[in-house]
């Protein structure tokens, strides 16, 4: 979906159409979902800090997430979706893969799908959405990126590498905002420079996300749409009004987050053996530490003592912390595999 | 200052202590050899700043005193290509020139100032321990121990080797918390009681040199420093410091299952069987009944799956346990009796690996290894 948050907001709210309009948090120190396209020309952008999409653009409407509307839109159009295929990998509320290799919709293409599937949802939602179409869903989600708003673009396999020797390198899904600066200090900047890299070479500036790249960019994806995703860890997080420094407050708002975490980790009825702890420092760099258990952790005061733990492992912390988070995840049914015991020292 | 040495010799030397020399040293001075010049010998000194190894040559034909710091690899690189012949080491200790003749040439080298070169740690000799120990006996105690070292950046006192002295005898033990080895010897004896903790890199350097090595080892330390005086090289090592964890006290000692196995047939049986393990967890079954060990492993991804029986000796209930076949692996290959003995309790506790009969009367080897969890 195109700014689907705002598209929402404006959809149901005509006084905000063709105004910059953003949905997020409103407070100080929040972040931004999504923001409209008249926003975006001012720089706003998703996941940028409120105070920094106020000063790029001073009219910008920031608007307080309103859940249920996106939850109601995203039903109509994932509905859409399942009547086509039921090979369908939602991404987020609004996003997903559809594989349509066995769909039953005969003699149709999947540019065909893909037109109708749009032309429904503008019918149904009034709102627009971009669709790529192509043989994997690295290629198909690039492609869906490429002509938005409202657009439809479609990846041939035969065009497939030219295409993808052209594209800037921040384009390629999976190249996050760090990677992509780590490529443009090794002179990577679209798909050729990154063609001309070995697989080796890859692999050790970024380990298993190296062979990742050198794959996409041959155009080579064989992952699976995978129709029903369960969630893989719970946990929870908290930015903080302002930046924390001393060490007992760090360490009493830690325990209040993973009281939280616990409830849902408890409401979910599930068991898990990896605790991850993450802390976010003012300056934005993120540090995460994780611990896997040969035993599950069964109760909160174990769940709590070992998350402060792994936290005071890393003290002392050299800058102000912005977020605190921690999360529980390697759950029940992964723990078939087999798992090397460890000596109790 | 200038000396005349053997092109052969001094290459020797230099390549058996220019292990110790990093790649990414921080200290440039560090990618060279320190040479010092004295009356009547040339000492040689490589370094990492936390291991040094000094090496040293007797030599006549020597004209003036004085230290310079010269070029490791390039120096290496020269010799290499020298066939045996007297070199003649010219050194201006103004410029730090240094020009080497050979029998039919001349080569220019720009050293550096051998003042600059780091300085030695020094033992505080009160606090210090000072033994004598065969060279065979730390040279079995690092070949044994050193596969178990972990590569823990949290619990760095893991990553060496646990050397512990008493009036009974040594013992050497490394962890990395999955296997453990413990290695005594009760052919040394100290007055006192004492321990250090040695390094990876150190050891590791210490086991190739004492592999020629044909004398007793004068061994020192205190609680920052090791210094290893072998017969023609020191080795001066920064410990890890910290404390070893009690490692007694995780080896179970009742293990009412007793098998014993030719080692060899295990080791070929497990390296063939787990060829089917899961690539990721490297899950090998065995399940011992009767007076048979079967051998089983499989990557259920795969389809391919694979079993083996071999004959052992077994004393203890039926039980199946699951071990990382790796470390078996590596545990059975460490040691060297023909046939080995596995002492077990049950399914979740550690197995112990035991050599049947000794190599040496002296030795005690213990080596450790958790199992991996089967859930099914």
């Amino acid at each position: 979906m195109d700014a689907f948050y705002a598209s929402v907001e404006q959809r149901d709210h005509p006084e905000l159409r063709g105004k910059p309009v953003a949905v997020g948090g409103n407070s100080r120190r929040g972040v931004l979902a999504t923001a409209s396209y008249e926003a975006r020309k001012y720089g706003v952008k998703s996941a940028m800090p409120t105070s920094m999409a106020l000063s790029l653009c001073p009219d910008l409407i920031v608007i307080q997430s309103n859940g249920k509307a996106y939850q109601e839109a995203s039903q109509v159009i994932r509905s859409i979706f399942y009547e086509y295929t039921d090979w369908v990998e939602p991404l987020s509320l609004d996003e997903a893969f559809l594989d349509v290799t066995f769909c039953d919709v005969a003699g149709r293409s999947a540019t065909l799908i893909a037109a109708e599937i749009k032309k429904r949802i503008k019918e149904e939602t009034a709102l627009t959405a971009s669709a790529g179409v192509s043989y994997n869903k690295f290629l198909a989600k690039v492609a869906s990126d490429y002509k938005k708003p409202d657009g439809l673009f479609v990846i041939p396999p035969e065009n497939a590498l030219a295409f993808l020797e052209e594209l800037p390198i921040g384009k390629f899904f999976g190249v996050g905002k760090v990677s992509a600066q780590r490529f443009s200090t090794m002179g990577v900047k679209n798909g050729k420079d990154l063609k001309a890299l070995s697989r080796e070479n890859l692999v050790s500036c970024f380990g298993k996300a190296g062979a990742y790249y050198y794959d996409i960019v041959r155009g080579i994806d064989n992952r699976e749409v995978i129709p029903f995703r369960e969630s893989k860890s719970f946990g929870a997080e908290c930015t903080f009004e302002t930046d924390i420094f001393e060490v007992t407050d760090i360490e009493s708002r830690f325990v209040a987050i993973a009281e939280r975490a616990w409830r849902r980790v408890n409401k979910q009825n599930v068991e898990g053996r990896t605790i991850t702890i993450k802390i976010k420092f003012y300056d934005f760099e993120i540090f995460s530490r994780s611990k896997t258990f040969d035993h599950f952790i069964e109760d909160k005061e174990m769940f709590i003592f070992e998350a402060v733990q792994l936290l005071q492992k890393e003290y002392p912390l050299q800058k102000k912390v912005r977020l605190l988070g921690v999360t529980l995840s390697n759950f029940n049914e992964e723990s078939l595999e087999p798992v090397q015991s460890i000596l109790k020292f | 200052m200038k000396f005349v040495v053997s092109s052969t010799e001094l290459l020797n030397h230099l390549t058996a202590i220019s292990r110790v020399i990093s790649s990414k040293s921080t200290l440039p001075i560090l990618d060279n050899f320190l040479f010092r010049l004295e009356e009547n010998k040339l000492t040689v000194t490589a370094s990492d700043l936390e291991t040094t190894l000094i090496t040293w040559i007797d030599l006549d034909n020597i004209e003036g005193i004085g230290e310079i710091a010269i070029p490791a690899k390039l120096l290496i690189d020269t010799l290499k290509e020298f066939p045996e012949q007297p070199l003649t080491f010219q050194v201006n200790t103004e410029t730090f020139a240094i020009d080497i003749f050979s029998e039919n040439g001349k080569f220019s080298i720009m050293g550096q100032n051998g003042e600059d070169y780091p300085g030695l740690p020094e033992l505080h000799a009160s606090v210090a321990t000072s033994v004598s120990m065969g060279h065979d006996i730390i040279l079995s105690g690092i070949n044994k121990t050193l596969f178990a070292t972990a590569d823990d950046e949290l619990r760095p006192v893991m990553n060496g080797i646990l050397i512990e002295i008493s009036p009974e005898d040594v013992t050497f033990v490394a962890s990395d918390a999955h296997k453990l080895v413990r290695y005594k010897r009760s052919d040394f004896k100290a007055d006192i009681e004492s321990s250090f903790i040695l390094p990876k890199k150190p050891s590791s350097l210490l086991k190739n040199l004492l592999a020629k090595e044909d004398f007793d080892i004068k061994l020192e330390f205190d609680e920052k420093n090791a210094f290893f005086q072998l017969s023609k090289f020191k080795v001066i090592c920064r410990l890890v410091e910290g404390k070893y964890p009690s490692y007694n006290s995780v080896i179970p000692t009742n293990n009412p299952n007793r098998m014993q196995v030719d080692r060899l047939e295990m080791y070929n049986t497990l390296r063939r069987v787990s060829v089917f393990s899961n690539a990721a967890s490297n899950l090998v079954r065995l399940k011992i009944s009767g007076n048979q060990l079967i051998v089983s492993a499989q990557d259920i991804d795969f389809s391919i799956s694979a079993v083996e029986r071999i004959n052992c000796v077994y004393e203890g209930d039926e039980m199946e346990i699951g071990f990382k076949s790796s470390f078996l692996l590596e545990i059975l290959s460490n040691l060297s009796s023909a046939e080995v003995k596995v002492e077990l309790s049950d399914p979740t506790r550690a197995g112990i690996l035991l050599p049947a009969e000794k190599e040496i009367d002296d030795e005690d080897v213990l080596m450790l290894l958790m199992p991996m969890m089967i859930n099914s």
